[in-house]
């Protein structure tokens, strides 16, 4: 089954997100911060889709984007960046390191199921 | 340095995103009283959650009072026993903050916003020597039981002069936005 990767350092918004995906029979991984998602990117090349906050310690989530495309030049991987963050700055730069979507916090699983499940199909 | 026009839409904008945000169930009650100048509704002996939004001309700090007590606990954590209090309530003010930047966005696009991190309540007495443009204090209370306090601190590094509309944003949070 291909695989969900949620990265956010907060647990609660793991545990909220990764726990739904799985409710609904998605296999998924998560991640605590930018440099975790791509170490655990590296290692596992069936993920599909990655879900991830942009403000985090250590490696921040466009900056791991940027890296995913560049460094691993991995263009296959669909990218959606779950976050509080809402300017047109920010989302110009997500667009611009490849990614695929922008959902602004509080998580709603049931807008977006149908989505994620096509994105990690 | 902030109109009065300004100070009525960094209030409007708090409250909305309070209600929105502290509230988890759109039919909790959320009461938002404003406290007295030099009030801050907290006590000294517990701890606050600071977030902060900058933009060029002015930087919010959002500081939200909490007690560790059996309510706050019960109301913010039910559905996440397991883990820690603090950890739960981070994310439901960082949430909090998150619609207040959103709404924000509207009148000031360059804004960046902080992660939120916790400080002694005694540090919210020194927000005055930052010399704020607006300072203003709320007792909430949530159903009746569950009682926190919020302090907005405005400072502005140039003329502030906006009327902010709570009403006529369109609730788009959680939906996903294809590029």
């Amino acid at each position: 089954m291909a695989k969900i990767l949620v990265v956010d350092d907060s647990s609660t918004v793991r545990d909220e997100v990764a726990g739904f995906l799985r409710k609904n029979g998605l296999d998924v991984d998560t991640a605590v911060d930018g440099k975790d998602g791509l170490s655990k990117l590296k290692m596992s090349p069936g993920i599909k889709l990655v879900i991830s906050d942009v403000n985090m310690p250590n490696m921040d989530g466009l900056t791991m984007v940027e890296k995913i495309r560049g460094e691993l030049a991995n263009n296959a991987v669909n990218v959606v960046m779950l976050t509080t963050e809402s300017s047109p700055a920010m989302k110009e730069r997500g667009k611009a390191a490849g990614v695929k979507g922008w959902i602004v916090k509080p998580f709603k699983g049931d807008a977006v199921l149908e989505a994620f499940r096509k994105m990690a199909s | 340095m902030i109109s009065s026009h300004a100070k009525d839409s960094f209030e409007r904008i708090f409250r909305k995103a309070a209600q929105s945000r502290l509230a988890l169930d759109s039919g909790d009650a959320c009461d938002i009283t404003p406290l007295g100048q030099g009030e801050t509704g907290a006590s000294l002996a517990g701890d606050v959650v600071v977030l902060t939004i900058s933009s060029i001309v002015f930087r919010l700090i959002l500081v939200i009072h909490f007690d560790e007590d059996a309510s706050t606990r019960d109301y913010f954590a039910r559905n996440a026993a397991e883990r820690p209090f603090q950890e739960v309530f981070l994310e439901i003010c960082n949430l909090c903050c998150g619609a207040m930047n959103q709404e924000l966005l509207r009148y000031f696009p360059d804004l960046g916003m902080s992660t939120p991190y916790v400080l002694h309540a005694r540090c919210v007495s020194h927000l005055e020597e930052l010399k704020p443009g607006y300072l203003s204090s709320h007792a909430i209370t949530i159903n009746g039981s569950v009682h926190l306090a919020a302090t907005v601190c405005v400072c502005a590094y140039a003329p502030i002069d906006f009327i902010a509309d709570v009403s006529t944003v369109e609730e788009t949070s959680g939906e996903l936005e294809f590029f």
